[in-house]
């Protein structure tokens, strides 16, 4: 190796080593290192050990000597920190804020959107859906011969399993109560890799013919209805007039698609286990998940489907008509868990993220000010013999302290936070429960603190120019150099600009809830309660029975004095069941070979359904007891089933069929309800009399003159006056749904708005602080200029000038990004542009006056300047 | 076999052997950094060598511990290297060595009453 060569090789290596100790000592390692290097040239070998032996003596030598430095400094910093407790108590707490939102709202990205799904394989994890598009269908489910044909056939999937859901009463514990069942293939839990928290899952034993019915717990149900009792395997139960057995509880986890209960093997549901069920290619009920087999991608998976589907709909012609057009196409789990959330939470972040932003430019500020009193300090160290790099390192060090000591701070302010913020998460996705304060998050959070201790650390090194001594040699004391106060002028621009995006952004979002909550959503929701009152399949097998049962539950309810009026109904508004979707004809009308059927979400209501919701008869006439299961079938639409299928003339007198055999007249129209949510459009709805179409599922829903919540005893006794075994569930007033619906856009706003205000009041106070240092160090400049005659008003004027100027650069850049940037946000805005001007110039008009009354204090402090008194002090 | 030594800070506790060879090596003179790692590597016949990487980190804690000091007297032009400083063992340094000294030769009274005996170099 040449010399040269040589020589920048070791001064590769000497960089290792800490500038101070490089200064000190390298030139005589230069030195040594190649006297050695001329004797060990002349030995076989040597010039290799040498490099070796000096390599690993500077590898060495150098942790320990950083280690060193950073003891010295830690020192100095607490020294530092004691010294100004007001500073480093300020520092602290607005860092802790800043840190302690974004690692909170990392927490939630994290558990969320970030992490593998807690099942082995969760990436690989798909659910398979079935449609018929032509017949409405989007979603038609798989029977078991789909299922069966679908495994046999697969070379892309792995480990198919069938799960669907279904609602039973749970006997034997207190009050008999209605529980959400996963009925699954026994090999479920296998599949998804979960191993039970107590007891086992099932096995294939638990699906034959015969065989005990069994039963596993989800964690949530075990904890909730029995108090975590470990000793609960083995309990029994009565469901669906069979005694089940506790085999087992499941350990927390993320449960898709349905928040179950309980858990059976498809052998213990009755309908699936009906021997005419499993014999009928047409009875859809189930979905499937499965695994792509390893090194098959999702695209590969869905052709292998597509080739599936049309095999089957070749060889079973009259099971998947050619008219419905039948395909089937896979999903990864993850997206469907995860996606719903991923908007709202990636705002949040980004929010945080320009929070954290204006903390670490405010503080930025505070310590640029804080640097101008301590130049002397620096200065004089400066000409004692410390370097730029050593001076900066320490100002780095002690930055990183008041940052650290602030992410513990704002780390326990994460956590104390954490359950609300997974309570909010928790209305768009399962995966809410994983949501936790782990190490990723953690060591983010100490990621963050260090690189905004560097940021603010070296602002003022960056901010003082390159000769440190300079200070000592100005006359009269403390100086400000022009650089340094540019500086401060651009993070406050910065901080205004920031903190106009946060308020834009927070502003356009609550101005969107308040339009929510203008909305006319058609139906009544005050005073009115509801009640899920689900019949027991075996013991209402007929529709009389239903019938039977409505109507003497409606004739109980009704004796009541506080009740106005009642109903039930399959669905209603705003509910968690959705209501079937049809496809039907309309009798006299023609659809072409490639066109898709129409659908309406069906509801099947009492007579006073539309008195109880409020839901306003537009045309025809309501429900009466004489539609009946022997008379012929009526329907009502309403307005948006009208005006799409008969713009020009009254749909009353029209007939509409869902089988091409049964006819219904249509006999009234209402007006459109905001079934799916108040930012939803309405759909197209059809409701048939409960008497003709009975289901076994229904609400009941009472209109109240008082309180609802307080009739609901009575209702309750109402219903098991009628059966005692007859369970009631999801007792809720609509005024309570309506506030659900309400409550992503409120808390979202609300979450926004809180951060936003923050953020404008850090930035007020760092306008003010900054514009108090100036005017502090121009005291003597205002004396003099007021002894030669400016008037109070030139000086008020020009401080003003003075706060105010990067002030309007801040909103001008704010005002721009925003212009650009809020389109983001369209999605989730509920009737207002993202340009918003009325929205845009609040925020505006908002941080001039936050600026203009930061300004007063330094303002006041300028015009009572005592020029005399400044001119005998100089 | 040559040997890299570790370095600690020197205190009234033992000093590591590249610690106290450099203590060693000051012993009969001032001497410059380069001309203390040929010492070392001659008292010790070879056995231990200190690279210019360790040395200064070493110089460095005996020099903050007052066990070294700089000196400003030079020697004659003509054999001066101004990139070179010289180190002398102070007086601090010099008890610093003997009680090393003495705690060593300790030692090796206790090894020699359990019949350990020093082996015959074979290289």
């Amino acid at each position: 190796m040449s010399p040269a060569r040589s020589n920048r090789v070791l001064q590769f290596f000497l960089r290792l080593l800490p500038a101070d100790f490089r200064q000190e000592y390298g030139r005589e390692i230069e030195s040594d290192f190649r006297h050695q290097a001329r004797e060990a040239g002349a030995t076989p070998g040597g010039a290799a050990r040498l490099w070796r032996s000096t390599i690993a003596g500077i590898v060495r030598t150098a942790p320990s000597e950083h280690f060193r430095i950073l003891r010295q400094d830690l020192g100095y910093a607490w020294r530092m920190m004691r010294r100004s407790p007001g500073y480093s108590f300020a520092v602290i707490f607005i860092l802790a804020l800043g840190l302690g939102a974004n690692t909170a709202i990392f927490s939630a990205v994290d558990g969320v959107l970030l992490r593998p799904l807690p099942y082995p394989g969760g990436d690989r994890l798909v659910t398979l859906t079935q449609g018929a598009p032509l017949a409405g269908a989007a979603d038609m489910r798989f029977s078991v011969d789909d299922i069966n044909d679908y495994r046999q056939q697969t070379h892309t999937l792995e480990d198919l399993v069938e799960y669907h859901n279904m609602q039973f009463d749970l006997l034997g514990q207190g009050d008999p109560r209605r529980v959400n069942t996963g009925v699954v293939s026994h090999n479920f839990f296998d599949a998804l890799g979960v191993k039970p928290l107590y007891g086992r899952t099932f096995v294939a034993a638990d699906d034959s013919i015969g065989a005990p019915a069994v039963l596993v717990l989800s964690y949530e149900f075990w904890k909730r209805d029995f108090g975590g009792d470990p000793g609960i395997v083995g309990r029994t139960f009565r469901m669906n007039d069979r005694i089940h057995t506790v085999i087992g509880v499941l350990p927390p986890m993320p449960q898709y698609p349905d928040q179950n209960d309980l858990y059976m093997p498809v052998s213990a549901c009755p309908f699936r286990s009906a021997p005419a069920f499993i014999a009928n290619r047409k009875a859809r009920m189930m979905t499937v998940f499965g695994h792509l087999r390893p090194g098959v991608t999702l695209a590969q998976s869905e052709q292998e489907l597509k080739t599936i589907a049309a095999r089957l709909r070749t060889s079973y012609p009259a099971a998947y008509p050619a008219s419905a057009d039948f395909s089937t196409h896979a999903d990864l789990v993850k997206a469907s868990l995860t996606n719903p959330a991923r908007p709202t939470l990636l705002l949040l972040l980004a929010t945080s993220g320009l929070m954290l932003f204006i903390v670490c430019a405010n503080v930025a500020n505070l310590n640029l000010t804080r640097h101008v009193r301590r130049e002397r300090e620096l200065a004089v160290r400066a000409a004692l013999g410390a370097g730029r790099a050593r001076l900066l390192r320490q100002m780095i060090t002690e930055s990183a302290l008041l940052s650290l000591i602030g992410c513990g701070l704002g780390v326990m302010m994460a956590k104390a936070a954490l359950p609300l913020l997974a309570g909010f998460a928790a209305r768009f996705t399962p995966r809410a429960t994983e949501i936790t304060l782990n190490i990723d998050v953690l060591a983010f959070s100490l990621g963050l603190a260090l690189l905004a201790g560097l940021f603010f650390g070296a602002l003022p090194a960056l901010a003082s120019g390159r000769d440190l001594a300079e200070p000592l040699r100005a006359v009269g004391g403390r100086t400000a150099t022009g650089r340094s106060g540019r500086f401060r002028g651009l993070l406050v621009g910065a901080q205004v600009a920031f903190a106009f995006l946060l308020l834009a952004g927070a502003g356009l979002l609550l101005r969107s809830f308040y339009n929510l909550t203008q909305v006319n959503p058609g139906f009544r929701s005050d005073h009115v309660v509801s009640m899920l009152v689900q019949l027991n399949f075996a013991r209402y097998a007929t529709n009389d029975k239903v019938v039977q049962f409505n109507r003497r539950l409606l004739q109980e309810v009704q004796r009541n004095p506080a009740v106005l009026s009642a109903a039930t109904a399959s669905t209603f508004p705003l509910n968690a069941v959705r209501p079937r979707i049809a496809a039907f004809e309309i009798q006299g009308r023609q659809r072409g070979p490639n066109e898709p059927a129409p659908t309406f979400d069906f509801h099947s209501v009492s007579p006073g359904y539309f008195k109880t919701m409020g839901i306003a008869m537009l045309a025809g006439r309501q429900f009466s007891p004489d539609d009946a299961l022997n008379t012929p079938d009526v329907v009502i639409i309403n307005r948006s089933m009208q005006d799409r299928y008969w713009p020009h003339h009254d749909a009353i007198g029209h007939s509409i069929s869902t089988d091409g055999k049964n006819w219904a007249m249509i006999v009234g129209i209402v007006d459109n309800v905001k079934s799916y949510g108040l930012d939803k459009p309405p759909g197209d709805e059809l409701y048939a009399s409960n008497a003709q179409s009975p289901s076994n599922s229904s609400s009941l829903l009472v209109q109240t003159r008082g309180d609802p919540a307080a009739v609901v005893p009575q209702l309750t006794a109402a219903v098991h006056q009628i059966d005692p075994d007859q369970p009631v569930a999801k007792i809720r007033t609509l005024e309570s749904l309506r506030d659900d619906s309400l409550a992503p856009a409120r808390l979202t706003g609300t979450l926004l708005g809180l951060l936003a205000l923050l953020a404008l009041a850090i930035t007020a106070a760092g306008i003010g602080g900054v514009l108090g240092l100036e005017v502090a160090q121009r005291t003597k400049e205002i004396g003099i200029r007021m002894t030669l005659g400016a008037r109070r008003s030139d000086v008020i004027g020009g401080i003003v000038r003075q706060g105010l100027t990067p002030v309007a650069f801040g909103l001008a850049a704010g005002c721009g990004v925003a212009i650009v940037s809020t389109n983001a946000l369209q999605g989730i805005l509920f009737r207002v542009e993202p340009r918003d001007p009325a929205v845009l110039a609040l925020v505006a008009l908002a941080l001039l006056s936050a600026a203009a009354v930061a300004c007063l204090g330094p303002v006041r402090r300028a015009v009572s300047v005592d020029p005399m008194r400044t001119l005998r002090l100089e | 076999m040559q040997r890299e030594f570790d370095a600690s800070v020197p205190s009234t506790e033992p000093l590591t052997p590249a610690l106290f060879h450099v203590l060693l090596a000051l012993a009969d003179g001032d001497k410059h950094g380069y001309a203390i790692m040929k010492e070392v590597h001659r008292l010790t016949a070879g056995a231990a060598n200190l690279s210019a990487g360790t040395l200064y980190g070493i110089l460095r804690r005996l020099l903050e511990a007052g066990l070294v000091t700089e000196v400003s007297s030079r020697p004659a032009p003509e054999l001066d290297d101004e990139r070179r400083r010289y180190y002398h063992l102070t007086k601090s340094g010099h008890a610093a060595a003997q009680a090393e000294t003495e705690r060593l030769e300790a030692t090796l009274a206790i090894a020699r009453s359990k019949r350990f005996r020093l082996k015959a170099r074979t290289s």
